[in-house]
């Protein structure tokens, strides 16, 4: 009789839980990532670069090819007398592209779904990334239409087997260009065969500081360049999401392979010295 | 003794149970299921009302001000100027006119926020769902701030509609690519219903409402979309500045040729004003 009782205990117990609805989404086994994360600047001084840790420009030590290492120094010189150089995303207001936008240029938000990570940040425009953790294989590349950010697949790993995972890893493929891996104008390669891994984890000590280990596979390399990114959460529950719309506020216009600027009055202005004005060899009339 | 075991068993399962309901925060069985793709129904140039051709068939409720300026920017564009859009040059088409969805939508939910991330790229939207009050001031922005609530019409358990309301905007701002204007002052409201056909689920419904002081009343427009059946979908990324062969100089739109020189955009149109440069190439 003892053993018969527990045993419609069991039963019973059983069924009770299998009466609770289901919760497709167990978000208690992924890592929290919400809020809004901004880079930690470790003070190398320059604008915002593809390594934090490393000084800015030629200071990178980018692992470039020579012939890529030449894109870079005239890039450089370039906009040492006002030139836009590489950084297409200055001059035309074009997205960054992978993995220009990890930089952490504005603000980034992660949404942990089951099957869709999302990645949104502002930069230029609202840019947001998908990078796909519902198993899938990859696509083949004629399958897929390149873009700036690329096609991520993930996966989730739970380094500590604590039943919680803690680690996204991604490669991201399939991309477009022009792409320049920060403001001097470090170049990628021209066939866009990049491949970028990364690691992307709360900090064990703090679960405010986010790290997003990231490689760069890429034939203007001469080697894999991996680089170490860090974010901090920001403590406000409720922040204020900066809408990026470049076009609407660039004073800088492209026409041809010059650049100009665009002054106060709306009239265009040359960016360095002696630099002619565009040709208006289809007007009729001359202004000026 | 079996009677102390069978409760102890069934208080364990029942602990178990009560432990794990409190680690799943977000329960998306009580929201409905919106992933995926949804593209517009509507056909023709994406507009405020589908139901009605654009320009001056949306019969848009303008005031009188407000008409003249829709009916200059069509005879401008008849000129082949761009008129009263201020897109051409990849500005922002903010609110309502994002939800015009020119290249497909995903609405991501999660308990805090609504996303609409729009594939026409700077046309992203965050809906708040966690309360907030309006705030005191705003950061104007195109896409507005907007504060959602969800309702659960049936009673059944689950959310079926998403009420939206949007204030807080900048400019310029048109309702689509006539140019179709909204004033000046930027103090639109915009409200939504977001919601589900309940015969079939694969289209859904943005019942958008401007209140605008371009307009003489409030003006409804039912916006339809369709899903996408394709389970993994492809996502196409819209970068409007990529190609785009518009530029505005002083105020005044130009074309770049396919060679990147500049180009009248109308017949008979001066070339810009190249006062500050030394040299004069033309």
């Amino acid at each position: 009789m003892r053993f018969r009782g527990s045993v419609c205990a069991i039963a019973f117990a059983t069924m009770l839980i299998s009466l609770l609805p289901a919760r497709a989404f167990d978000d208690a086994k992924y890592p929290n990532l919400s809020g809004q994360w901004l880079r930690i600047n470790l003070g190398k001084g320059g604008q915002i670069s593809f390594d934090p840790t490393k000084a800015w420009g030629l200071g990178q030590e980018a692992p470039l090819t020579p012939e890529y290492q030449a894109i870079l120094e005239a890039s450089i010189a370039d906009q040492a007398i006002g030139g836009q150089g590489n950084w297409q995303s200055g001059a035309r207001c074009l997205p960054a592209g992978m993995p220009a936008t990890m930089n952490g240029y504005n603000s980034m938000e992660i949404v942990v779904l089951p099957e869709i990570t999302y990645v949104m940040v502002e930069h230029n425009l609202p840019i947001h990334r998908r990078i796909f953790t519902d198993g899938r294989a990859w696509p083949n590349q004629g399958d897929v239409e390149p873009t700036f950010q690329g096609y991520s697949i993930g996966q989730w790993i739970d380094t500590t087997g604590g039943g919680r995972y803690d680690l996204l890893e991604v490669e991201t493929r399939y991309f477009k260009g022009p792409r320049a891996l920060d403001a001097t104008g470090i170049p990628t390669h021209a066939d866009n065969q990049s491949i970028v891994k990364e690691r992307i984890y709360l900090d064990k000590a703090n679960p405010d500081t986010l790290h997003d280990d990231l490689t760069l596979i890429d034939h203007a390399l001469t080697q894999p360049w991996t680089v170490f990114k860090t974010f901090r959460r920001n403590s406000d529950p409720r922040p204020v999401w900066r809408e990026e719309n470049c076009p609407g506020v660039s004073m800088l216009l492209k026409i041809g392979n010059e650049v100009y600027f665009k002054g106060a009055d709306g009239k265009l202005l040359p960016t360095r010295k002696d630099q002619p004005p565009p040709d208006l060899k289809y007007f009729n009339q001359t202004r000026k | 003794m079996p009677f102390h075991n069978s409760i102890g068993v069934i208080t364990l399962a029942a602990a178990l149970s009560l432990t794990a309901a409190a680690a799943w925060a977000f329960d998306e069985s009580k929201y409905p299921d919106w992933k995926g793709q949804w593209l517009r129904t509507d056909t023709g140039i994406p507009r405020y009302d589908p139901s009605k051709p654009a320009g001056r068939g949306q019969q848009a409720p303008l005031t009188p001000q407000y008409q003249s300026v829709l009916e200059a920017s069509l005879a401008d564009q008849a000129a082949g100027g761009q008129g009263n859009d201020p897109t051409y040059t990849c500005v922002a088409p903010g609110l309502p006119r994002i939800m015009n969805n020119y290249e497909g939508a995903e609405f991501v939910i999660t308990p805090n926020t609504t996303y609409v991330l729009m594939e026409h790229i700077h046309d992203s939207r965050r809906i708040f769902t966690d309360g907030r009050d309006w705030p005191d001031e705003f950061d104007p922005t195109f896409a507005g701030y907007s504060i959602g609530k969800w309702i659960d019409e049936g009673g059944t358990g689950r959310y079926n509609v998403l009420e939206v309301e949007t204030r807080g905007f900048k400019g310029p701002r048109s309702y689509d690519n006539t140019g179709l204007p909204l004033h000046e002052d930027n103090l639109s409201i915009i409200k939504e219903r977001i919601f589900q056909d309940k015969a079939e689920p694969g289209f859904l419904y943005d019942q958008i409402t401007t209140i605008d002081h371009a307009l003489t009343r409030p003006w409804t427009a039912t916006k339809k979309y369709r899903h996408v059946q394709n389970p993994r979908p492809a996502w196409r990324e819209s970068v409007c500045v990529e190609n785009n062969p518009h530029v505005e100089i002083d105020k005044e739109g130009y074309m770049l040729s396919a060679d990147g020189l500049l180009m009248p955009a109308k017949k008979d149109q001066p070339p810009p004003d190249l006062r500050y440069f030394n040299q004069t190439r033309k």
